[in-house]
Parts: structure tokens; sequence; C-alpha cells
């Protein structure tokens, strides 16, 4: 029985010469049979998580394993082999292919596979007429609802009978009512040996999982928090870049310094900020992890305030302002 | 992936019909230069077999029997007659002439001793048997029984050459030697060459022996600039025809990444992928050197100038359309190979 394991997994990439963890330490056991939702809001590597289950990134750090296959190991035509027989994926824009039918969508996996003709047809259809598609055989996408494509790419996705599923965000672009089906169908997938890895921002979906992968900290009681006073000596870090945090810093004292790491590892000075600024405000208020790493310059003493608290501090006006500015270098600086 | 390059074709068949009939008409003139750079090459072939002679004595300084305007002397004549291997040897004149009306015509003027070594074998109707007859090649456009004007002569036409012509199309004309003679020399019994007929061995003073092959070589040394521009112009739209399937292969390969990434990501191997490419570039080439075969039947007879398209030239065709489209497909296929299978997650 193939289970998933994922270890201090890292995944690290060039962004405008900066380094972006979008993955930074992630472990997760997945049993068969299960489904997995990977949850958060767009950005938070939930489609990068798929991508290196899938065998298409290669992530930086860490081990990823199914069964008994180190799917982190695997090279050139064994990565083919891995995608083609052991993971099926759907993809979130659907991505059939618009000059193909259902039935030759659906057989894509199973050419490549080398599947005789009579075999892979029989297959085809069997999985259509699985995903309730028996009269849409023939039909191209463009001729197809949303869901009726979303099922297609479900049923490309099983043809080889994979023991993986993914899903990224497969209820993204369809009505409620597909949506319905498109889950019902999914659930139905994640069982016996099958693991079945779905990404999602929507929340609704929690039900269905057998486990959830939350892939941003949430910080509920952060919106009730008490101003926090951090005594920071010269040096010290407050927070590091890529983190996530729930505190927006008032700089009573002191200097801070806002770094930003390169790809060569290397750090590079954004801003030194006096006595009265505010900074790391953008992650907080987005849900985002932060883009620059603070350090006191000097012995320093900040005001950490709750996204709520900031806000009534700094009033409609002072929020107006500030995401307005978001794109400036001062408020760059503030190291979100 | 034979199946999605082949339903690609169906699914952007006006893009790719477009390219089919660029790459055709380009294919077709890529087949009529090869028949105009051939029918050079028949016509001075056509041109030395119609008169029948093995060889010529000419000018010592002269380069060949139908460039020259040399004289020989008057005793060369006996002396080629009495040459070892000789059968047969009379004096041969080609001149060039123009034939006066409203759209002059340039001609290749030729005089031969009637029934003489030399007098043409004519396709329709006969050889000039006497002064004021002329026999003319096909291009000229006139029938037995009209009459043509040259100087001061009312010539009647009473044979016609298939084709005959020197000089890229411009007709010869066939007349006695008298009238030649008349008409060049004011009527002095002077020849620029000698046709023989046999197998001569020997010098004669004041004049050189040239081979048909000689004399072929001389007539297609004069082309040769032409010819060479030609093979070049083919050259050059042989790649017009690369050009125009490879942006058309590229331009869809562009609009296929996220298929491409799909069909990686779904495990399909990148060397299937290419093979699908590269087969549209030949389907669309090889469809394209059908229809400009075609064309080029079509186009051949109306050309201003003759198009002998040899059947080599047909059968040469699919390969360099195989080539054509096996280079044009380069760039699509260098797109395809750079397609990461990540692209596929990306959004709608």
């Amino acid at each position: 029985m193939p289970s998933l394991e994922i270890s201090d997994l890292v995944v690290e990439y060039s962004s405008g010469g900066y380094a972006v963890r979008p993955i930074d330490g992630l472990s997760v056991h997945c049993d068969p049979g299960e489904l997995v939702l990977l949850l958060g809001p767009s950005g938070c590597g939930k489609t990068t998580l798929l991508s290196c289950l899938g065998g298409i990134l290669t992530p930086t750090k860490g081990r990823i394993s199914f069964g008994d296959v180190t799917v982190t190991g695997l090279e050139g035509s064994q990565l083919t082999e891995y995608r083609r027989h052991t993971v099926g994926i759907v993809f979130q824009a659907f991505n059939l292919v618009p000059s193909l039918t259902a039935l030759e969508n659906v057989e894509v996996p199973l050419r490549a596979a080398k599947v005789p003709r009579a075999q892979r047809r029989a297959r085809a259809t069997e999985l259509l007429v699985q995903v309730g598609l028996k009269d849409r055989l023939q039909h191209r996408p463009g001729d197809l609802s949303g869901g009726q494509q979303q099922r297609v790419a479900i049923a490309r996705a099983l043809a080889l009978d994979p023991p993986l599923l993914l899903a990224d965000e497969p209820t993204a672009h369809l009505d409620y009512i597909a949506v319905e089906e498109i889950l019902r169908l999914l659930r139905e997938l994640a069982s016996g040996e099958r693991v079945v890895v779905i990404s999602t921002h929507d929340q609704r979906m929690l039900p269905l999982a057998d486990r959830v992968v939350e892939l941003v900290p949430q910080f509920g009681k952060a919106e009730a928090a008490e101003p926090e006073v951090v005594h920071l000596a010269a040096g010290e870090e407050l927070f590091a870049q890529g983190s996530f945090g729930e505190l927006i810093y008032m700089l009573e004292s002191g200097e801070i310094e806002i770094l930003r790491q390169l790809v060569d590892g290397s750090w590079e000075l954004r801003a030194t900020l006096p006595a009265g600024r505010y900074f790391g405000e953008i992650g907080p208020l987005f849900g985002m992890p932060r883009s620059a790493t603070a350090r006191a310059k000097t012995a320093a003493v900040v005001t950490g305030y709750s996204v709520r608290d900031f806000r009534q501090r700094i009033g409609p006006q002072g929020m107006g302002d500030l995401l307005s500015h978001a794109g400036d270098a001062p408020a760059e600086a503030s190291a979100g | 992936m034979l199946v999605a390059a082949l339903r690609d074709l169906q699914w952007r068949r006006r893009r790719f019909l477009i390219a089919v009939l660029g790459t055709a008409l380009v294919f077709s003139m890529t087949l009529v230069l090869a028949g105009l750079s051939a029918s050079f090459v028949n016509e001075v072939d056509r041109t030395i077999k119609t008169t029948g002679a093995d060889e010529w004595a000419i000018a010592t300084g002269a380069t060949g029997p139908f460039n020259s305007s040399a004289v020989l002397p008057a005793g060369t004549l006996a002396a080629a007659r009495r040459l070892p291997g000789v059968t047969a040897a009379d004096p041969f004149v080609a001149i060039g002439a123009t034939i006066p009306g409203d759209t002059p015509k340039h001609v290749t003027m030729i005089g031969a001793v009637p029934g003489g070594v030399g007098s043409p074998k004519v396709d329709d109707g006969r050889a000039p048997r006497q002064p004021g007859e002329i026999a003319v090649g096909s291009r000229l456009g006139k029938d037995i029984g009209d009459t043509v004007q040259m100087g001061d002569k009312t010539l009647r036409v009473v044979g016609t050459v298939d084709g005959s012509g020197l000089y890229g199309g411009m007709p010869n004309v066939f007349l006695t030697l008298q009238d030649v003679q008349g008409l060049t020399f004011g009527g002095a019994p002077l020849f620029t060459s000698i046709a023989l007929r046999g197998n001569p061995r020997g010098n004669i003073d004041g004049a050189r022996l040239v081979t048909l092959t000689q004399t072929k070589k001389d007539l297609l040394q004069s082309l040769g600039s032409g010819r060479q521009t030609i093979n070049f112009v083919g050259v050059l739209l042989a790649l017009v025809a690369a050009c125009i399937v490879g942006s058309v292969i590229y331009l869809s390969a562009l609009e296929r990444v996220r298929d491409f990434a799909v069909f990686k990501a779904t495990g399909t191997g990148t060397p299937a992928l290419l093979g699908g490419l590269a087969v549209q570039a030949v389907i669309v080439s090889l469809v394209a050197a059908l229809i400009g075969a075609l064309l080029a039947l079509v186009l051949a007879p109306i050309f201003p100038m003759p198009a002998e398209i040899p059947t080599v030239a047909f059968l040469v065709l699919p390969v360099v359309a195989v080539i054509v489209g096996g280079l044009a497909s380069l760039a699509g296929l260098r797109r395809a190979i750079t397609v990461s299978p990540a692209l596929a997650f990306g959004g709608a």
C-alpha cells in the first residue's frame, strides 16, 4: 500500500534576483486512500508542491517518496515513467488539447504508454462513461461546458489508473453545480490504494478531506492580541524573510535594518529604519510571507500590533496611503 | 503524438492552407526556373542535332560555329573535304539577325546548302530547297505558307522545327546558304564554318575542328551567368519555402506551448512531440510540393521564356520538400524542447 511521504521539503527560486522560498521545511505523511487538501491562498506554494509531487519540479532540498519510489531521486526517463504510470494530474484550467476530441484527450497518456489501439479506445470510453460523458465522446473541448471539460481532464488523469492523483484548484473555473459533481467524483476516487491530493484556497472543501495541509500558518488569536513589546540587541533578528507573521511592528527606539537575501545567499540592505517607523505590514495584511528580514542594527525596542490594532492605529486614511504606496521603495523596504 | 499533430493540422487548417498555397507557389517557381535552366541546354542540343553535322571547321580564332562572324578562306572547304574520315563537308553560316515588324524579333539566321550537311531536319513541312524559302523555329510563331521579311528578301515558310532556338528562347531560322550570303555578305560566297560529316582527322590551315561537345559548351558558356543566376534564385526560393513553412510551424508551436507542457506532464516523451511537429512540417511541404508541381505544369507553357521542366525535377521536389520541412521545423522543435511541463499548472 503506497503512502506519500514528504520530508523537510524546501523549494527556492529566484525572483528578480532575490531568493524566494514558497515551501520551506514542509513535512507531510499521507496514507493510501486518503484525500489530502493543500490549503492556502494564492502564492503560498500549493501548485509548487503539486509540481514537486508530480515529478515536474525538483525541490531545492528535502525528500518526496511514494511507496517504494523516491520521487526526488528520479531523473530523465525515470521521471517520465513516474509521470506516466504513477501520477495523474488534473490541472486548474482543464488544459485539454483543443484540437482533440474528449476521447482523444483521454487517450493521450495511453498513447504515451503505447497501449494498443483497441484497449486504448476501450479504456478511454470506459473512463468517460464513468465520469458521465457517454454522449460527449466525440466532442471537442470547445463544445463542452466547464464541468464537462474538468470531468474529461479527470478521466485523462485516471487513464493509466495512477495510484497518486493530483488536482490543482479543480473547482476554480466551475459554477456551483459543476463544483458539486467534481467534488463528489474526487471524493470517490480517493479510495483503495489511491492518494488524492487537491490544492485549493476554497475552505468549503474542508469537509471532503481526510487530511488538511495548511501551507500558511493560521493566526486566529492575533486579532485579539495585546501589543507586544520586543527588546532587541544589536544584530538580533526580529523576523526572517519567507516566514509568516501576524504582527506589524512600530520601531520605538534604535535602528532596524531591512535586508533581502539574494539568490547567491548574500544579503542586500534595502533600508535602515529610524525610530518612529512602522514595518512588516504587508505580510500580515495579505497573508503572505515576509519579503525581507528585519534585524536590529543597534539595540532597539519595537512594538508588535495585530492587524486589527494596526488598522485602528493608523485609521482608514492611513490604510489607504499605505496600500497606494505599497509598490514604492519606502513601503517595499518595510519588509512585508 | 502523430494524432495530435494531424488533428492540429485540421484545427488550424486555414493557416496551414495559406502556408501550403504560399509554399506551393514558391515550389512552382522553383520548378519553372529549373525548366528554364534545362531549356537552355535542350535548345542547344536540339539546334546542334537539327543540323546533322558531326563536327565543324571554324576560323582559328573563332569559338564556335554559331558564335563566329569570322569568315573562312575559300580554300578551306576543299581542304576539309580532303580530310581523312570526312564523308561530306558543306559551308555553313550562323549569324544573328532581326526580323522587322511592330515588334522586331531577334533570330539566329542559319544558312546551309540545301540537302547538304547542316541543312535542317524539320518536324513539319520540309527544309528550304531554293532561295526564297525558309524553315523556322516554332517559337517564331509562323506557320507553313506564311512569309517572313528579312532585309530586302521576302521568304516563304516551308517548314517548322519544334523548339529550335538559342540563347534562352531566341528562335532559329533556316535559309539556303545563298540567301544568307545575299543578306549578310552582299552575295559573296563567304561562310563562317564548314559542317562536316564523318570522323575527321588531321588539320586544316587557317581553321580548326570543333566537336559537338565543344560546340555545345561554347553555346552554353554564353548563358553561363544566366544559368548560375537561375540556380541561385532556385536555392533562394527553396529557402523562402522553408521560411514560410518554418514560420507557420513555429507560430503553431508557440500557440501549443501549453499543450506541449500538458503532454510532457502526462508522460509523453519529448521525442514524440518533436516527431509530431516534424511530421506537420513535412506534410505541409509535401502537399505544397504536389500542388506546386501541378501549378508549374500550368505556368510553364505560359511563361515568356521556354521552360522545359525535366522529370527529374519533379522527382527531386518531394525530397527537397522533406528537407525544407525538416529545416523549417527546427525553430518549432527548439521551442517544444524548452517547454517545461510545469507550465501546465498555470491558470487559464
